[in-house]
Formats: C-alpha cells, sequence, structure tokens
C-alpha cells in the first residue's frame, strides 16, 4: 500500500506547513490526512482514555482501531494489519506495554509508535525508547503530540 | 431564570471549578473535541471516567483489604484511575492519585488507606460538580440557548 505523497506537492507542504500559523497548520494536517487516509492502532486498557485517544485522533481525520489487550494488539499486527502510528500505554492486561512494543518491533514493523502513559520515570522513559518507541508521553494526550507525530508520519515513504 | 443569567452562572461555576482546582486545562481540550458530529462528547467521556473509576475503587478496596497486600496490583490500578482522572482534568482525583502511588512505592498499608479515601472523596466532589455543570448545560440548551464556551484566559 503506497502511503506517499505526490512528489510535486512534496515541497509546498512542507514549505506551507513552515509558513503557515497553527490554524493553517491544521487544516493542511486535515488535508494531508484526507489525501493518504492514516490510520492508528490505540492500545489502552482504559476505556475513558481509549476512547478520548481515538476521538483526538479522529478529529485530526485519522481512521482508528482500538484494542483494550496486548494480546489482541500483538495478533493484530502479526496478521500484518499495517498502521501508520501506533498508541500504547504501558500497564495493560495480558503483557504489559514494554513487552508489546518490543514485539512489535520485533514482528518488524517500523511505524512510529508513541508511549502514552499515566506515570513517567526517567528509568521507564529509557526503558521504552531503548526498545523502539519513538515519543513517550505522560498522559493526558494533548493534541499537540499526535499533531507533530502525523506530519513526521506522513513524509515517511512506504 | 433568564437564558443570559444561566449562562452567566454556566461560565461562573465553571471557572470557579478551575480556581478550586477541580478542572485543569485538560477539560478544556476534552470541550474541543465535542461538536456537532459529536453532541455529547464531554457528557459521555465523564461519564465513562465514573463508571471505571468506581469499579478501580472497589478494586483497591478490596486489595487492601487482603492479609497480604499486593501492591503491584494496587499500584497498576492506581495508575490507571491516574491516567484516567488526568485524561479528563479531574486534577484533584489526579493529585490523591499521585500521593497514593508514592505510598504504594514504599508499601505503606496505613499511608495508602488514607489515599484511598482521599481519593474516594475527590471523585465523590467532582462528580457533583460535574453533575451540576451539566444540569446548567441542559437548563440552556432547554431554553433554545448555546452553552457558551470558556477561555482559559481569566
Amino acid at each position: 500500500m503506497a502511503h506517499t505523497l505526490p512528489s510535486g506537492d512534496q515541497a509546498s507542504d512542507q514549505d506551507k506547513w513552515d509558513s503557515g500559523g497553527l490554524e493553517c497548520n491544521g487544516q493542511l494536517l486535515i488535508e494531508i490526512v484526507m489525501r493518504n487516509r492514516l490510520t492508528a492502532l490505540v492500545v489502552d486498557g482504559d476505556t475513558t482514555c481509549w476512547v478520548l485517544e481515538q476521538e483526538l485522533l479522529h478529529s485530526y481525520g485519522v481512521q482508528t482501531l482500538g484494542v483494550d489487550n496486548s494480546r489482541d494488539a500483538v495478533d493484530l499486527i502479526a496478521s500484518d494489519a499495517e498502521f501508520n502510528l501506533i498508541i500504547i500505554e504501558n500497564i495493560l492486561p495480558v503483557l504489559n506495554g514494554l513487552e508489546v512494543t518490543r514485539q512489535i518491533r520485533e514482528i518488524g514493523v517500523r511505524c512510529k509508535m508513541l508511549e502514552v502513559t499515566a506515570c513517567s520515570g526517567e528509568s521507564e522513559r529509557q526503558a521504552f525508547l531503548a526498545t523502539g518507541v519513538d515519543v513517550f508521553i505522560e498522559k493526558p494526550l494533548d493534541p499537540d503530540h499526535p499533531k507533530g507525530t502525523r506530519w513526521a508520519v506522513s513524509e515517511d515513504p512506504f | 431564570m433568564e437564558l443570559v443569567q444561566i449562562q452567566r452562572r454556566l461560565v461562573d461555576y465553571t471557572k470557579s471549578l478551575f480556581m478550586e482546582g477541580f478542572l485543569d486545562a485538560q477539560f478544556l481540550q476534552l470541550q474541543q473535541l465535542q461538536d456537532d458530529s459529536n453532541p455529547d462528547f464531554v457528557f459521555e467521556v465523564v461519564s465513562l471516567f465514573f463508571e471505571d473509576s468506581e469499579k478501580l475503587l472497589n478494586e483497591l478496596t478490596i486489595a487492601l483489604d487482603q492479609p497480604n497486600v499486593d501492591f503491584k496490583k494496587l499500584d497498576s490500578h492506581v495508575h490507571q484511575l491516574k491516567g484516567s482522572s488526568s485524561s479528563i482534568g479531574a486534577q484533584r482525583v489526579k493529585n490523591a492519585c499521585i500521593a497514593f502511588r508514592n505510598y504504594c512505592d514504599v508499601q505503606n498499608i496505613e499511608g495508602c488507606l488514607t489515599c484511598l479515601q482521599q481519593v474516594k472523596q475527590e471523585c465523590y466532589l467532582v462528580k457533583n460538580k460535574f453533575e451540576t455543570l451539566f444540569r446548567l448545560e441542559q437548563q440552556i440548551m432547554a431554553s433554545g440557548g448555546s452553552v457558551p464556551t470558556i477561555e482559559l484566559g481569566f
């Protein structure tokens, strides 16, 4: 599945982004997302957070799939489901987030992974970064994080 | 009461919740996700939170009642509660959870029991606050008005 931006637009999107203000970037982001139909997997055992994280992504036009436990997450990835972004909480039923991240990376998935957790200690942060998440965030998930990541993801060639 | 008066009351009430530390900026983010295609989003997420938190508080009570307290289990429940409360902007609940986790770390049962009471209290208080908030919003909608948005510049 190709997710590249048409090459003609690439430079101008970057310029638009750099010179645009917040409103402009939000609009541009939505355009890019709609063009590329980006998808995200949200893995969080807590229903409130799960709903919120998905809604946040929806507001940027990202299609999401949510699972509330590690086993489903790993099974999904192992069955070749492709996502542009994975958001994962640390404390999950079955395996913890760190272990799931390790397994997902071992399967060979290279998309952006965001670790979102209620408690962030330095050692936790280091452990996650070492396992292969791209960004480590303490809850609550504020809109700027997925925004910045969405942009980065849409630039990645697939 | 006149529509304008109810709207004024809602704005003042919401501001007081921020002043008293019941809510933080995250709540505004939540409100921003609500729109015409999702008109009851805030109400739904807040309701979800209280359903979940009730279960978590029960689990915590049971866990602390055991002869051999499983601190890891305790910690993971508090972790979850901290995450969800911070996600809806329930600041005082979140802070109570932070204190709770510190006692879990040092395996202090008395401290944990006190914190559990504290967390329960904060959940109860903020639940009442939300109920008042939603009631005011409903009154406004019923009078044909629109709910005023709060700016965080006060």
